[in-house]
């Protein structure tokens, strides 16, 4: 695990191995690190390995003062869970054999597009106990496509000179409450649980400070935070619907030290006792072991404990069905509640002959695909600037050239941006850019998960300060709603109010219409047609076909 | 000019439609509103003005094209369903009336790749001030269609009114004669459908100012 660490987090020195995660690796990753500053710092083989190695007072006295902070530092560079998020990713799309991470993301809200409350568990314990095994473990039993791995090392504070000396000088406590910096880590997790975007810090040991950049992370069904004092403050513990203690007899964790120091390592059996009596029991003894009573499970022998595993992942199993985590196929049979007249919120363009004509061009099979592309541009023209008449205008009386006021209007916001569902809400963007001057664009990958049939999010590009806009979000059909759902979802996760969101399609589904409308009575709904079924491979009927293939001319060979 | 008197009841011209059944107004909203307005602005830069006539234009064509003659046709879809839709008759054209009428032919190329267009000529004499054709160029077969007239500033018809005499007198039925306009007064809407009671007028709106700086202003002519 610490191997991928690096991988990511060039700063972090540690060793390149390892693909299985053991509680052996620390030892391998923290000496690597460590011999790295062993060459500048001689007395280095006197400090402590072990990450918890610091005595509890937040300012230790002088006992060997390089050492244990050195070790303490040098535990952080290489064990630094900083980048852990990253790094888990790749380990877990490895281990699991299954794409996890890089596939896209799934649902994280019910059929009815209200956000589904993550759950959240709390993994604590002393660095040396496995909670990162344990971790892992549960991950890969989940088999949930989608969890969010959030580490207190990402929100160490960032030091001041003075500070940064004293770290130098290894004698800064970075396993003292204080050293993290709760208030930004409690508003991460907060945002996490409400299933919105965050930017987490990424920690550079090295420098004692954040990089610039920040690794984006979203809610998802499940977020495990884990670090040694997770449950330290009590508005974190408020927010974990399961908090799990990973405890290791202390023999057991001296005797993994002393084999681990004395037979990799090479040093002597008086110095690893001697710091671990003096430093890292205390330590563990004075903030991390009292921790235990806030613990809803609290696992004995940490990852080798697989009873104790399967019973977190089987109550997992059971919150994450409770909170309801099927979407499509809900959505295509959600039809009982679509008997009742269309909401208000849902636009139909006046059926004229016109629109009709163009229906009956894009909707013919026979059509070829140059005439397919033009009556759909045509038609898109159409709804788009439909959608530009459902903005707010204001009054204004204006000079004309005649010298008579004219008493007029104007819209009242220049704010407005394009978002296009991809491939198919890619042919409408040309006609938001006809008629908006100089309008941004952003874009949202969709596919649908030819194995589940549920939608995944793939990929996300949108114009900074998009909750300052008016989002007309392109689709050129909407047949289950399920994309759609999604794409508003991600909008509404980057604080774009439901009211500014305006749904636009050449075609949809009365299903679709319905559950959308339902799950976001504030969105707009804009639409050139609205056909009443949904086949079993969830096209709309008598429907278009597949949009994007016809306009991209991407069918698959004749049938 | 008959009895043009213009209370003020003329915000968006429904009156007048509820007068001549056959004046059709653009759905009045307020985005269409909002165009007319940047088009009436003394102040709108002559890129926007362009910018924001074309818009204006494609909008009144399309609605300009509802008004031909369709009928029903079934299609299926690749789903294999069956769609019940529509197909425009064949055998329309335009004619676009010289010279700010031309602003409306691309409009009407966005909507119909290959629809033949015409062109008149209409200029008014030095002295006379009397409307006069010079120039008229049609289809061969243009009274067999039905014909999309284009012309997008009216304030007394005369002009409309010499173009649809040089239609007629090519065999064109009055009631296959749509005008297309974006503004027009209430006196040109009296004088055209009294003076031809069949034909049809689609604009977006009737006021009785008519900005007549379209021309200059779409073409770039300044005075």
């Amino acid at each position: 695990m610490a191997a991928k660490i690096t991988v990511l987090d060039p700063p972090s020195s540690a060793s390149s191995d390892s693909d299985i995660i053991e509680q052996q690796d620390y030892s391998d990753v923290v000496f690597n690190d460590v011999e790295e500053h062993e060459e500048r710092s001689g007395d280095f083989y006197n400090t402590p390995a072990s990450p918890i190695t610091v005595p509890y007072c937040p300012r230790p006295p002088s006992t060997g003062s390089q050492k244990s902070p050195r070790a303490r530092r040098q535990r952080t560079t290489s064990l630094n869970h900083s980048t852990t998020t990253q790094s888990k990713t790749d380990v877990m799309i490895r281990t699991a054999q299954r794409t996890i991470y890089t596939a896209g993301r799934p649902p994280w809200y019910n059929s009815e597009g209200q956000k589904v409350e993550p759950f959240v568990i709390g993994i604590c314990g002393g660095s040396a106990s496995g909670k990162t095994t344990v971790t892992e473990k549960i991950i890969e039993s989940l088999g949930v496509p989608w969890v969010t791995l959030l580490s207190m090392d990402s929100f160490y504070k960032i030091l001041n000179e003075k500070q940064h000396e004293i770290a130098e000088k290894n004698e800064y406590n970075f396993d003292h409450p204080d050293a993290f910096d709760w208030e930004l880590l409690i508003i991460t997790l907060e945002r996490l649980k409400e299933g919105r975007k965050v930017e987490v810090p990424i920690y550079n040991f090295l420098t004692h400070s954040r990089e610039n950049r920040t690794k984006t992370m979203y809610g998802a069904n499940v977020i495990i935070f884990e670090g040694i004092l997770t449950f330290h403050n009590p508005k974190v513990v408020e927010m974990l619907d399961m908090k799990i203690f990973v405890d290791v007899d202390a023999d057991v964790r001296l005797a993994r030290r002393l084999r681990r120091d004395i037979s990799q390592r090479g040093r002597d059996l008086e110095g690893v006792l001697k710091q671990y009596t003096s430093m890292v029991q205390p330590s563990f003894n004075h903030y991390i072991a009292p921790l235990m009573s806030h613990a809803d499970i609290i696992v004995p022998r940490g990852g080798e404990n697989e009873v104790a595993i399967q019973l977190i992942v089987q109550h997992v199993h059971t919150q994450l069905q409770l909170r309801g985590f099927k979407l499509r196929e809900e959505l295509a049979h959600a039809y009982a509640m679509n008997s009742g007249p269309r909401p208000p919120t849902v636009k139909l363009l006046p059926t004229t002959p016109q629109i009709k004509g163009l229906h009956t061009f894009i909707r013919n099979k026979d059509t070829p695909r140059d005439e397919f592309i033009f009556y759909s541009k045509r038609l898109i023209r159409l709804v788009i600037e439909y959608t530009l008449s459902l903005m707010i205008f204001n009054d204004k009386i204006v000079e004309t050239p005649q010298g008579v006021p004219y008493q007029g209007k104007t819209m009242s916001t220049n704010n407005i941006c394009g978002v296009s569902i991809l491939r198919a809400g890619e042919t409408m963007e040309q006609a938001v850019c006809d008629v908006c001057k100089d309008i941004r664009i952003g874009k949202i990958l969709i596919q649908t998960n030819l194995q589940t049939g549920e939608p995944e999010l793939y990929y996300l590009r949108l114009p900074k300060d998009i909750k300052d806009y008016k989002v007309i979000l392109m689709d050129a059909t909407v047949a289950t709603g399920a994309a759609a759902m999604m794409a508003i979802r991600v909008l509404l996760d980057h604080d774009v109010a439901e009211s500014n969101i305006l749904l636009v399609s050449l075609l949809m589904a009365e299903s679709g219409v319905h559950s959308i409308a339902y799950a976001f009575p504030k969105i707009q709904i804009v639409t050139t047609a609205i056909d009443p079924e949904i086949n079993d491979r969830f096209y709309v009927l008598p429907g278009i076909g597949n949009f994007g293939d016809r306009y991209f001319g991407t069918e698959p060979g004749d049938e | 000019m008959g009895s043009t008197d213009i209370d003020n009841n003329y915000v968006n011209g429904l009156e007048y439609c509820k007068e001549y059944k056959r004046l059709k107004i653009l759905p009045a909203n307020d985005q269409t509103k909002a165009l007319q307005t940047i088009l009436r602005d003394k102040n709108t830069t002559r890129s926007d003005f362009k910018f924001y006539a074309d818009r204006l234009i494609r909008l009144v064509i399309e609605e300009s094209l509802n008004q031909l003659p369709f009928t029903e046709c079934n299609v299926i879809t690749p789903t294999g369903a069956t769609y019940k839709g529509l197909k425009y008759k064949s055998g329309n054209c335009g004619v676009s009336i010289v010279r700010s009428g031309e602003s409306m032919e691309q409009g009407l190329r966005d909507c119909c790749r290959s629809i033949r267009i015409g062109k008149i000529l209409v200029e008014s004499d030095s002295e006379t001030h009397e409307a006069k054709v010079v120039y008229a160029r049609f289809p061969e077969d243009i009274a067999r269609r039905h014909v999309l007239l284009m012309y997008p500033i009216m304030s007394t018809g005369n002009t409309v009114s010499k173009a649809v005499n040089v239609l007629k007198e090519h065999g064109v039925k009055e009631d296959c004669i749509i005008l297309s306009n974006l503004f027009c007064t209430p006196q040109a809407v009296q004088t055209i459908l009294e003076s031809y009671p069949r034909m049809k007028i689609l604009t977006s709106e009737v006021h009785p100012v008519a900005p007549n700086h379209f021309g200059q202003k779409y073409f770039g002519r300044h005075q």
